[in-house]
This record gives C-alpha cells, structure tokens and sequence, in this order.
C-alpha cells in the first residue's frame, strides 16, 4: 500500500459516519474502563515497569526461554511445531488437520450456514491474531476443511467476508443493526436489533459447532517457560469450549509471547485485561498443561520475521502483549478504525510491527501519527512507540537485510523542504536571512492580515490559516538587559513523588475481610454469592426452585445420597443437556471475585462450562487475596480455569451481554469457617 | 545573580516574537537574567520527526555546539523542543561516542519555561493578573514527553482574576504534530475540531497553551472558523500585570 492508497482509505473512514460514531463510543468507553480499571491497583506505574522489565529479560534471552517452554511443554505431552514463515505454519496446521481423527457421526450433520462435505474437518476457532497473520482461513477453505470463528465478533466479521477490525473488539467497525440485518438474511432469524436475541442467536449456532467439532484451534495470551504451561484469556467461553471438546487442539502462538514464571504471569495477568477491556480480570483465565483424555494437543510457535525484528532498532515492539489499549487511546486510530491500516496488525502499535513484519510496504502507516504519545501512555508494558514510529519513518524497519531511506514514508515536496530547511537550521546567518525573506514574501502576499490564506493543497490550508512571518523576528528584538530586582535563587530538586496510595492499599487489603470483598467483586460482575453452612442442603433447596432435577456433578463435592432423596439425579460425564453443573473451588480470589476450577475427576472443566448454570462450591478459609498468591497451585493441574463472573461479551457495540457461550450464571455457596 | 540561556524556538522567534519577550520580561521580574545566544536557529524537530535523521544531525550538533560555548542552564518556552533535546537528541546520537556525552550533558541543562520556574526556582506565583475566563490545554510533548503538567498548573492557580476553567479531553492532540498537520491534513483536521469543539464548550474566550506548535495550529484553526477565541502562551498570561 503506498502513501496514496493509504490517504484514499483515511477518507474512505472519515467520509463513513457510522464508523466514526462507533470509533467515538470505543475511545470513549474504553479509554475509561480503562482508567477506572487501574483505579483498583494504585502501585500499577511500579507493576507497569516491573512487566516492562519481564517483557525485556524475554527478548533478550529469547533463544533459552524458548528452549526451556518447548522443553516443559514436551514433557507436558503437547506436541509442539516451530514454523519459519506463514507457508511453513499453515502447512504444519493442514498436516495435523488431516491427520486427526474425526469426531464420529454426529460431525457429518449438516450444519446451517456451514455446510460441508464429507472429505473435511470441522475447525472450531477461537480467536488468534496468529491465524490472522497467515491467513489461515482461506487455506484452511481451500484445502477443503470448515473453519468457524466463534469468539462473537470474530464470528460476525466472518460472516461477512470481513476481517476483523480491531484486536480485541473484532467487529467494533458496526452497529447492532448492521449485526441485525447480518443475522437476518444469513441465520434466517427475524430482524431484531436486541443484543441479547442476537447474541443467544449465535450461542445456539456455534454450540453446534462446539461440540461437533474435530478440531479447535486457539491462540496463545502467554506462554510459561518454567512450566511449558500456555496461558489464554478470554470472556465469552469459546476459548475454553474449543480446547476441551474437540479430540484434537492446535493452539498457535508467535515466538515471542513467553513469561518466564508463574509470578510473571500473574503480574501480566492484573494489567492484559485492565488493559484491553477495562476488567480486574477476564473471565475465564485459562492455564493449560497436558491434553485432556483422548486429547492431542498441538502448539505451533511462529517466527515469521520475529526473529530479524528482534535484532532490529525496533526490537521493543516486541514486548507487546496484544492488548489493544494504543488502539483504543489513539486518536488516529479513533478516526480511521483498523481496516484502514490494510494491515492485520492496526493502530500504534501495527503501524510499527507491520513495517518489521511484513516490508517497507507498511512504512506509509507511521507517517500518519501526530507523536502524541497517548498509546506509551495507554500501554501496560511502557512501549515507547512514539520512539518506534520515528524510527519506522527513519527508514529503520529493515526486510531481508537491506537498509532502507530515511523518510521513505514520506511525501517528496515535503521532503525536500525539510531538506532546505536543515541547510538553513545549521548555519544561523543563512537562517537569518531566510526568516527575513519569508517575513517580506508574507507580508506581500498579506498586506492587511496577520494571517495568510493557503490553498488545500498545501495540507495545512486544508483546515487553518497560517500566521504571516513576524517583521522584526525575536533574534533582532532581544536586548540583553540586567534584571531588575536582584532576588538570589537557590537551585531546587524536584520533588519526589509520594507513595502514599500504595500504604493505604496494603492496609486496605489487610483489613478488609476476604469474603465480603469476594462477595462484592463477584456480585458487581453480575455473579451471586449465597453463604451457606451446608451447601448440598443449600444447592437442593436452589434446584428445587429451579425445577431442576438432573446436574453434572463433580465427585466429592455434594452428598450424592442427600441429592438423590431429594429427587435430583446425577451425572460425571459432560452432557449438553443438562442445565446446571456442579464444581468445587480449588480457591476463591478476593479482589477479583473469581473462582479456581481445575481439571480432575468427573469433567469439571465441562461441568463449569457447557451448563447454562454453574454452582459452585467455596469454602471461606480458602479464599486467598488475589492471583498472585494462587497461581502456584495451578502448576500441577492438567488445565484450569480462573473464572471471574458469568461469560459475557461486549463485541456488539460494545454492550455488555451476559451469557455467550459459557454460563450465563454464577451462583458460589460460600461455606462458611466453623 | 541568577542567569540562564534562552533558546527561543525557531517557532517564537519567526512567528511570535512577543511570547519571548515576556519570558524575559517575567524572568527579569523574578531577578533572573536572561541571554540569547544569537547562533541558535531550530533543534531540529522537524527534520527528527519526519524520519529525516541525517538531517537532523547537524541542526543538532549546531544546537549543542552554541549552547556548549555558554554557561548556566537553557530555558525553552516549548514542551516539544524541549524534548528534544532531552530525549530524542540522545536517539540520534546513540551510537556516536563522541556526540552522546555532549548531547547528555545538554539534556541535563536543559528545561521547559514552566518546569524551570516551578521546579528550580521554586516559584509558583510570578505576580501576574488576568481578567476573566481561562483553560488550559496540556500539550503532548510537553506532558507526556517530559512529564511537564502540574507546574503551568500550578502557576496559572496563582494568577490573580484568572477564572481558570477545565478543558474536556484537555490530554487530547490537537493535530499539530508538526509534518504531521500538513501530511496529513484530513487526519489533522478532525483532531482540530474536537479541540475547538471542546474549547467552544468551555465558553472560554482564551486558552493557554504552553507549546507554540499547539498555538500556531489552534489558533489558525480558530482563525479559519472565524471563531472569536483567542489562544495565548502561558508565558504571556504570566507577564500580564
């Protein structure tokens, strides 16, 4: 895309209302949730460099830490696959496809709106900007197979024919009514502009694809190097759904998306979704180790120009952790969305890594920045993009090796008046004279005005005036002079900010009561909390008003023979018929409001996912204060899920939906300490 | 006796002699001297900014070669050109022995007008009055470049009648952006009118900017709009007696 395409589709955006209204509901919603977000964290600027740090330490020893996680990961029983380029990725992704078992009879069922052949394989995908990258899609279609994105937005931009437009609000480019007509002519549902018809629209459609599935494939949030554990977050259930049920999962990650501990995780872990959605934390946490029964799990780890961007100027973007808060703080991106960009990667932070990536072709997207700095603000690693773009527009951004010019971004005539301009800069005479002249020239062309009237042309006529030249400059006006009053200062320090609001947080925390801070964490999410000393008699008493009389139960958690008495029938197996399943807590976090479900016995990963209602069983001495100091125990287990409040999504205009393809409820019995 | 070294921005001296003079003027008040070394032209953003590196190189070294053959330490009354030097002369030096140490050690000298009076000379309330209505639009190189918000604050609190009156999205860019504005005028102009959308809102007739690149852009803006709102530098609203 050179620099005039890239200006057709800067007006293109600009001339689209729709797009600029919903561009201006993002920056404003996001921008603050974001701020609200960190509100809870007031040592957020120390964590913010103590993760910018981690994120460095990795770059710079990427090579062992990459060993170590492939290693880890190994042992874990995943399998793993490294990939050079796209080409290379999307044939190791074919190759595992095509040699994966099938799910059975249920797959050859004709699925609406997907309908397949015999020959493929059912994709169900979560979201991976990865896939994105390599364009996976469109090989996986031409190879015959059916892939579904089913992260909500992702799934509409699918529709479409679209990509998405935004790394973690996909479809944030439409309205509900452009989804409405969507659903509309291509479901066969009535017009209807309710967000929660539309959404359970798709929740109805996509359960299909779940669970008749052959493959899931997924991205990576972060990998753990010590323990060869992949970590994914998600809000909608559909990441958990596509790596539990489907016999055969391929998560895809770029190279450089590792931690190097548990403890770094959970740091990354209270600033990624601060970041990217304004939430404490996503709802669905998930840390995976080993394949589930009858699982293979692949990971596919890619370079595709990571490496020679790691040894380039431009090194630093690779500490992204994907977040998509530049994006969101950016003014440019707010007028443009990130079609515009013609770049998979949009905003600050793809205008910087698709000219690494992808070649000087990108270099254009840097050109448009005013270097406002509002994305290294907004980023939760410190990234100085502002840094970054100038060093793209200096030509920095090398491919295959070869330097390339400065300002080849950049249009010519205003290349050449800068290169005028910097003869004049550097020898003050020259520069003199030439303010002079241009004091004369503006003066002739605007005798009357302090102002001169440029044509469009000119680019800063297109929207301003342009003040005339002064006639005497200040160079000839100044006159040294003595002060007046002679007042004698003593050189000051700066002052040293205060850490006052890190004191009261710790003793905030210490007072506060573990319980009542889960129960309000949990409750303001939309989740319940029900004290309780005798959960099996408390769940019953819920069922009954439910008229529920058959749950998935993990073993061990409710007196069976009690449930049993009362009418109520039990299963250990995942059934998508039944409406409420039961699960214990390994632990409860209290500044989150979040529960840890861990895989074992009786399919409680499936138990606290595929019901419309998940009860769970917590007991109040478990209750820790916050992720930080529960992470460790997720080390052993073969996957986990931190859930934090029902699943939800915002992908339609950014309104909150409660119940997408994970529970749209959360009841905790909270068992209280005898 | 006190005394630094003004380097006035090609900006102020091209454009807006009066902004210069009355940071002299308010630097005398407060019993400091103020030079001007004649040789200074322009840090060299411009050229910085648009990628055109080896360019910029020599604007810099000039700079520091003519702020190297005085003492005391250099006052400039823009955020933008301030960081430069403080911040983007140190990227273009990076990997040059000899010009890194002497672009640092101008760095360490260097500070914006408002920083300089608040943080190093301690003052915060220069004597100045203002009659009516003002707000204040906090410049992106001058806040989150170096960091430089609460002190054109905390001056402008101290000026006598002033009613100061806050802007909305006052941390927005209003589309300057030097080779930017002109680059890409359509992108420019759409920052633009949310600035004075928002300024309009405030129902201020004079902003205050500490950055003259803002003040160029808004004020020509405003001045296309016909719109009646003026757009000052702090440095005059803190020699307005």
């Amino acid at each position: 895309m050179n620099s005039d395409q890239f200006r057709q589709r800067i007006r293109v955006s600009l001339a689209n209302e729709p797009l600029q209204e919903a561009l201006d509901g993002n920056a404003r919603r996001r921008v603050g949730a974001r701020v609200s977000a960190f509100g809870s964290l007031p040592d957020w600027p120390e964590r913010r460099q103590r993760a910018h740090a981690v994120r460095a330490d990795v770059i710079e020893h990427l090579d062992s830490y990459l060993e170590q996680f492939i290693h880890n990961a190994q042992t874990n029983g995943i399998t793993v696959h490294r990939a050079q380029d796209a080409a290379e990725a999307v044939s190791i992704i074919l190759k595992i496809i095509d040699d994966s078992p099938r799910k059975g009879e249920e797959n050859q069922k004709d699925i609406r709106v997907h309908p397949r052949s015999s020959a493929s394989r059912l994709v169900a995908k979560s979201k991976s900007m990865i896939s994105e990258e390599i364009d996976l899609n469109h090989a996986l279609a031409a190879a015959g197979h059916r892939a579904v994105e089913t992260d909500l937005g992702e799934y509409i931009v699918q529709l479409r024919g679209e990509r998405p437009s935004h790394i973690i609000t996909p479809a944030v480019h439409l309205r509900r009514s452009d989804v409405a007509k969507l659903f509309h002519e291509q479901l066969g549902i009535p017009y209807t502009e309710d967000i929660p018809t539309l959404t359970n629209t798709a929740r109805k459609v996509l359960r299909e694809v779940f669970l008749t599935a052959d493959v899931g494939l997924s991205g990576v949030n972060f990998g753990v190097a010590e323990t060869g554990g992949i970590c994914l977050v998600t809000n909608e259930g559909n990441g958990r759904m596509v790596t539990t049920l489907p016999r055969t999962h391929i998560a895809l990650m770029g190279m450089e998306r590792l931690v190097p501990s548990l403890n770094d995780l959970a740091l990354m872990l209270t600033l990624l979704p601060r970041s990217a959605t304004g939430q404490k934390l996503s709802v669905y946490t998930q840390l995976i180790h080993r394949p589930m029964d009858g699982q293979q799990r692949h990971l596919v780890i890619l370079d595709n120009g990571r490496s020679r961007l790691r040894n380039s100027p431009l090194r630093e973007s690779l500490y992204c952790i994907r977040c998509g808060s530049c994006l969101n703080a950016c003014p440019v991106f707010r007028e443009l969305g990130g079609h515009a960009y013609g770049a998979v990667y949009s905003g600050p932070i793809g205008s910087i890594i698709s000219a690494g990536l992808f070649g000087s072709e990108y270099a254009p997207l840097a050109q448009a920045s005013s270097l406002c700095g509002a994305c290294k603000d907004a980023c939760p690693v410190d990234i100085d993009l502002p840094k970054l773009l100038t060093r793209v527009r200096a030509g920095q951004a090398e491919k295959e090796g070869k330097k390339r010019k400065e300002g080849e971004g950049l249009a010519a005539p205003l290349k050449l008046g800068l290169q005028a301009f910097s003869l004049a800069a550097r020898a003050p005479r020259l520069f003199a004279a030439s303010q002079k002249l241009a004091a004369l020239g503006t003066g002739l062309v605007s005798p009357f005005s302090a102002w001169m009237r440029l044509p469009a042309v000119t680019g800063w006529g297109y929207s301003k005036d342009f003040p005339k030249f002064a006639g005497k400059p200040f160079r000839e006006r100044f006159v040294r002079q003595a002060a007046k009053h002679a007042k004698v200062f003593e050189a000051r320090k700066n002052e040293e900010t205060l850490h006052a609001a890190e004191e009261v947080l710790r003793s905030a925390q210490n007072d506060m009561n573990m319980a009542m801070r889960f129960t309000e964490e949990l409750t303001a999410l939309g989740g319940h909390v029900i004290p309780t000393q005798d959960a099996t008699a408390s769940m019953i008493e819920f069922l009954r008003a439910r008229v529920v009389d058959r749950i998935h139960l993990e073993p061990h958690t409710l007196d069976e023979s009690a449930l049993l008495a009362a009418g109520i029938t039990v299963t250990h197996e995942p059934d998508p018929a039944v409406r409420v399943g039961v699960t214990k807590a390994l632990r409860g976090l209290a500044d989150t409001g979040s529960v840890l479900v861990v895989d074992g016995e009786g399919h409680p990963l499936e138990a606290s996912l595929l019901p419309e209602v998940h009860l769970v069983l917590l007991r109040a001495s478990d209750i820790l204060p916050s992720l930080e100091n529960a992470i460790h125990l997720l080390k052993e287990a073969r996957a986990a899920a931190v859930i934090t409040g029902p699943s939800r999504t915002g992908d339609i205009e950014m309104t909150l939906t409660i119940g997408v393809h994970g529970p749209g409820e959360i009841h905790v019995f909270l068992v209280e300490n005898r | 006796m006190l005394s630094v070294q003004l380097f006035v921005t090609c900006l102020i001296d091209s454009f807006y002699p009066q902004v210069g003079e009355a940071v002299v003027n308010v630097f005398h008040r407060l019993g400091v001297d103020v030079d001007f070394p004649q040789d200074q032209t322009c840090c060299g953003q411009p050229n910085f900014n648009a990628g055109l590196r080896e360019e910029a190189k020599p604007i810099a070294q000039h700079t520091i070669r003519v702020f190297e053959a005085v003492q005391g330490d250099v006052v400039i009354p823009s955020g933008s050109c301030a960081h430069t030097l403080r911040h983007n002369y140190a990227e273009l030096f990076a990997d040059d022995p000899i010009w890194l140490p002497r672009a640092q050690a101008l760095a360490a000298r260097t500070f914006e007008f408002t920083e300089y009076l608040v943080d190093k000379l301690g003052v915060t309330d220069v004597g100045a009055c203002w009659d009516g209505p003002l707000t204040y639009h906090a410049s992106c190189h001058l806040n989150r470049g170096i960091s430089v918000d609460r002190q054109p604050r905390a001056l402008l609190a101290n000026v006598r009648g002033a009613e100061i009156r806050p802007l909305p999205e006052e941390y927005d860019c209003c589309g300057f952006g030097g080779i930017f504005s002109v680059e890409h005028p359509e992108l420019s102009a759409e920052f633009l009118k949310r600035k004075i959308g928002n300024l309009e809102s405030t129902q201020s007739p004079t902003l205050v900017v500490a950055d003259t690149g803002c003040l160029m852009h808004i004020a020509g803006g405003l001045h296309r709009q016909q719109k009646t709102q003026r757009v000052v530098h702090i440095a005059e609203v803190l020699n307005n007696q």
